[in-house]
C-alpha cells in the first residue's frame, strides 16, 4: 500500500510546481461560508513551496498541500486541531483514492476562478469517491462562482478579503431550476419530464 | 419548433434577473470590470471597438416569426435598426448600452430567447443543418438531438470554465451542411447495421489559428448515450486541456498532442464510470422531443406549378432567383427558399429591422411561421408552396431580399472585420464590397457556378476562410492591410483545408486576384466541374502562376 502512494506522490512532485496551477501564498480568512451560512474561520491554508516541511506549520487548524500530507501523514495526524488537505487544480483526485477515509476536509485552492478544473475535482470527490466531508473552495472564489461550485460538490467557501459575504449568500437562490445532474443529486431534465408523462 | 415548458421559462427568466444583478453590482462598484467580463461574455455581451456587442442565441438556427419580430424590435428600440446574422446561426447587435442589456434579455425571454453561452469559454450554441427536416438527402432529423444537447449543456455547472470555447454541431443528412468535422464535437446521426439510431462522433476539429479536421472518436454511439459520452469528452478536456496559452487551449490541440487513440482511451475510461447512470436517455425522451418538430400540415400537391413555370420563361430576374435561391424539397409541390443577406453594398449577414419584420410576415403567410438562419449568413424559408413562389419573390424583392446569388462568389461569408471587431487585423466588409463590384454581371456569376468564398479579418477565422473554395485572410503588415488567399478548402463531407496561393496581396488587388483565379478555372474546367473540382484535379500551380504573373 505504501508503495503505490509513494509512486503517486513522486509523479506529482515531478511536475513543475511553480506554475499558476498552485497558490503561491498562505491564505487565512476570518470568515467562511459553510452550508450557506456565514461562520468564523481559523483555518490556515499553507501554500506549497519547495522548502516546506512539516516543522514549518503553524499551530491550530490548518490545511496542507497533498504532497506534505502524503510525506508526513502520521506526524500530521498526531497534531491537535484540524488538518485538512488541499488538492490543487493540476492534481487528480483519483491519485489519492486511498487517502480520503483519513482526510476530514478537502480544500480546493483556486488561483483564478476562470480555471474550471476544481469543479471536476469536486464532482469526482462526491460522485466517484463518495467523499462526505467538507469540500471547501478558497482563493479566487467570489459571489458569482458559488452556485456552480455548490452544484459541483463544494459546500464551503472562503472569499477574498473585501468581498461582501452577506450579498454573496444571494448566489444560492438566484437560479431556482436546473437542466442536468451534477454532484448535487439533481435529475436530468428529461427524466423529470418522463416522470410527469 | 421547440416550445419552452415551465422549467425552461424559469431558468431563462432567473438568468435574466441574475445578469441584471451582476450589471447593477458592477454599476454600483461592487463587481469589477475584470470580474464582470467573463460573466457578461457568458450572456453574449462583448466589448468591441466602438461599443458593446450582444450576441443572441438562435438554437440550431431555428426562429419563429414572433421571435424574428422581437429581434427587429430589439434592433429598433436598443440598437441602430439592424442586426448581423453570424456563422454560428446567431444574431449580433452592435450598439447596445450595457445598462439596457438586462431589459433586452428580458424582452427576448418573453419570446423564449436568450443569450446564454453565446460567448465565453463554455459550450456554445448547438449548430445544425439549415435544411433539417426538409432536405431531400436527409436520413434523420437532427433537431431533436440538438435540443436535447442544448438543454443538457445550458448552465452545466462543471463545464462553465473550460480552457476555451467549445462548439458542437449535428447533421443528419448525406451532404454535411453543418461542417461537423470543423467542430470541437461533430455528430453525424446515423443508423447502424441493426437499424438503430446513433451518432458517428468526431472530436477535435476546428478552424481558428490552427485549422484541424475532426477525427472519429466513436464510429457508432447509441443515441441513448449521447449526453454521457459528451460529458466524458468534456470532463477529459476540462481537466487536461491546456490553460497556459489561449491559442493552444482548444480541444483540437489536446487531441493532437495525445493522439486520437490515447484520447479515446481516456474518454472511454472516464465514460465507464457513469455511462449507464442518470444521463442515459430513453426512447420516450426522443419521441417527446421529436413531437416538437412535426412535419408541417402540408397540402397534397403535385410537383411543379404552371404559373411559376410561365413566369420563369417571361422574367429573367424571377428565373435567376428561382434557379439560384430555391432548392428541392422532400414534399411534392413545395420548395425551400433561401433569402440572400448578401445584397451588393450591404455587409454580409446584415438585415434591417424592417427587413426582419418583412421576413417574419412572409414566413407567417407562406412558410408555417418559421425561419432558419444558415451558417453561411443567409436565411431560409423551409416550407413554401411552389405556387406561392412568385408572390414570395415579389415580397422579398420589395425589401431587397431577393438577390439571386446563393452559392455564388458574391454569396460570401465574412466576419465583421476591422470595422467592428477589436481582434481584427484587416477589414473584410470593404473587401466584400470590392468583390461585389467586380462581379456585378450575374450572367457571369452563374457561368462561374458554385464558389464558396469565405473571408476572415484575422487568423481567428470567424469567416471560416480555411474552408472556403476561395479563402481570404486579412493580415496586418506594418500597419497596412494585406490579404492571403487560399484555394480548395471544403467544409462539407470531403473536408479539406485550403491550399496557400502565395504571398499576401495588397488590399486594392484582392478582387483582381479572385478574377484571375476564376479565369484559370474557366479555362481549365471540364464538363460541369465546380472550381473546387477543377482545383482538386489540377492543383494550386496554374492559379498561382496567373495571380502572380504580372508582378514579375
Amino acid at each position: 500500500m505504501a508503495t503505490t502512494k509513494t509512486v503517486a506522490n513522486r509523479a506529482i512532485k515531478a511536475r513543475a510546481k511553480a506554475t499558476p496551477d498552485r497558490i503561491q501564498n498562505d491564505i487565512l480568512s476570518t470568515k467562511a461560508i459553510v452550508n450557506q451560512q456565514i461562520v468564523g474561520n481559523a483555518i490556515h491554508h499553507v501554500a506549497e513551496t519547495e522548502e516546506l516541511t512539516s516543522r514549518d506549520l503553524p499551530k491550530g487548524d490548518i490545511s496542507v498541500p497533498m504532497n506534505l500530507w502524503l510525506d508526513h501523514k502520521t506526524e500530521l495526524q498526531a497534531r491537535t486541531g484540524l488538518v485538512a488537505v488541499q488538492i490543487a487544480a493540476d492534481e487528480f483526485p483519483e491519485d489519492f483514492a486511498d487517502e480520503y477515509a483519513d482526510i476530514p476536509m478537502i480544500v480546493l485552492p483556486m488561483v483564478a476562478h476562470i480555471d474550471g478544473r476544481s469543479y471536476s475535482h469536486a464532482y469526482k470527490l462526491r460522485t466517484r469517491f463518495n467523499y462526505k466531508g467538507e469540500i471547501r473552495a478558497i482563493g479566487d472564489v467570489k459571489y458569482d462562482q458559488l452556485s456552480f461550485l455548490t452544484r459541483s460538490g463544494c459546500n464551503a467557501f472562503e472569499l477574498p478579503a473585501g468581498e461582501n459575504l452577506e450579498t454573496a449568500l444571494n448566489a444560492f437562490s438566484e437560479m431556482s431550476d436546473v437542466y442536468q445532474p451534477s454532484a448535487d443529486g439533481g435529475a436530468l431534465i428529461f427524466s423529470r419530464r418522463r416522470a410527469v408523462h | 419548433m421547440y416550445k419552452y415548458d415551465a422549467v425552461d421559462k424559469t431558468i431563462v427568466s432567473d438568468r435574466v434577473e441574475q445578469f441584471r444583478g451582476q450589471v447593477s453590482r458592477h454599476l454600483a462598484g461592487e463587481l469589477s470590470a475584470a470580474d464582470l467580463a467573463p460573466l457578461r461574455l457568458r450572456n453574449g455581451l462583448y466589448m468591441q471597438i466602438h461599443a458593446h456587442m450582444l450576441r443572441v442565441s438562435i438554437p440550431y438556427g431555428l426562429l419563429s416569426s414572433e421571435q424574428m419580430h422581437a429581434l427587429a424590435q430589439v434592433s429598433r428600440q436598443y440598437d441602430k435598426g439592424y442586426g448581423h446574422f453570424t456563422t454560428r446561426q446567431n444574431i449580433q447587435f452592435n450598439w447596445p448600452e450595457l445598462a439596457d442589456v438586462p431589459d433586452i434579455l428580458k424582452d427576448l425571454s418573453n419570446v423564449e430567447m436568450h443569450a446564454i453561452q453565446t460567448s465565453g469559454n463554455c459550450i456554445r450554441n448547438i449548430s445544425s443543418d439549415h435544411y433539417a427536416g426538409v432536405a431531400t438527402d436527409e436520413i434523420i432529423d437532427p433537431r431533436p438531438y440538438c435540443e436535447i444537447i442544448r438543454q443538457w449543456s445550458t448552465l452545466h455547472p462543471e463545464f462553465y470554465w473550460l480552457p476555451r470555447k467549445f462548439k458542437i454541431a449535428v447533421t443528419g443528412a448525406t451532404q454535411d451542411r453543418a461542417a461537423v468535422k470543423f467542430h470541437d464535437i461533430g455528430l453525424e446521426v446515423v443508423h447502424n447495421d441493426a437499424n438503430q439510431v446513433g451518432f458517428r462522433v468526431y472530436v477535435g476539429g476546428g478552424l481558428g489559428r490552427t485549422p484541424v479536421i475532426g477525427k472519429v472518436i466513436k464510429e457508432f454511439l447509441p443515441r441513448e448515450d449521447i449526453l454521457s459520452y459528451c460529458e466524458a469528452i468534456l470532463r477529459v478536456y476540462n481537466l487536461h486541456g491546456r490553460r497556459d496559452n489561449k491559442y493552444k487551449a482548444r480541444i483540437k490541440i489536446l487531441v493532437n498532442a495525445m493522439g486520437i487513440d490515447d484520447f479515446r482511451d481516456e474518454v472511454e475510461a472516464e465514460w465507464a464510470h457513469f455511462k449507464d447512470g442518470e444521463l442515459k436517455l430513453h426512447d420516450v425522451d426522443f419521441e417527446t422531443m421529436q413531437a416538437f418538430f412535426p412535419k408541417p400540415a402540408y397540402q397534397e400537391l403535385e410537383s411543379g406549378d404552371e404559373r411559376v413555370a410561365k413566369w420563369r420563361d417571361l422574367d429573367d430576374r424571377f428565373k435567376a432567383w428561382y434557379d439560384n435561391n430555391t432548392v428541392d424539397h422532400i414534399q411534392p409541390g413545395y420548395r425551400i427558399v433561401n433569402i440572400s443577406l448578401k445584397e451588393h453594398g450591404v455587409a454580409p449577414g446584415d438585415a434591417t429591422d424592417s427587413q426582419m419584420d418583412a421576413i417574419a410576415n412572409i414566413a407567417e403567410q407562406f412558410s408555417f411561421g418559421e425561419i432558419r438562419v444558415t451558417h453561411e449568413q443567409n436565411l431560409v424559408l423551409a416550407d413554401v408552396r411552389e405556387q406561392d413562389l412568385l408572390d414570395i419573390w415579389k415580397a422579398l424583392d420589395a425589401d431587397r431580399l431577393a438577390t439571386p446569388n446563393i452559392g455564388s462568389v458574391n454569396d460570401m461569408i465574412c466576419c465583421p472585420g476591422l470595422d467592428f471587431c477589436s481582434l481584427a487585423n484587416a477589414s473584410s466588409i470593404s473587401v466584400a464590397k470590392q468583390i461585389n463590384e467586380k462581379f456585378e454581371d450575374f450572367e457571369e456569376l452563374y457561368n462561374i457556378g458554385e464558389v464558396k468564398l469565405k473571408m476572415s479579418g484575422c487568423m481567428n477565422a470567424c469567416g471560416h476562410h480555411h474552408v472556403g473554395h476561395i479563402g481570404i485572410l486579412g493580415v496586418d503588415k506594418k500597419g497596412e492591410e494585406w490579404y492571403q488567399l487560399t484555394v480548395g478548402g471544403d467544409a462539407s463531407n470531403n473536408a479539406a483545408l485550403g491550399t496557400h496561393l502565395g504571398k499576401a496581396i495588397a488590399k486594392d488587388k484582392v478582387s483582381d486576384a479572385i478574377g484571375d483565379i476564376l479565369d484559370v478555372y474557366k479555362d481549365l474546367r471540364s464538363d460541369d466541374e465546380r472550381l473546387l473540382d477543377t482545383f482538386r484535379r489540377v492543383g494550386i500551380d496554374p492559379f498561382k502562376e496567373k495571380v502572380y504573373s504580372e508582378e514579375v
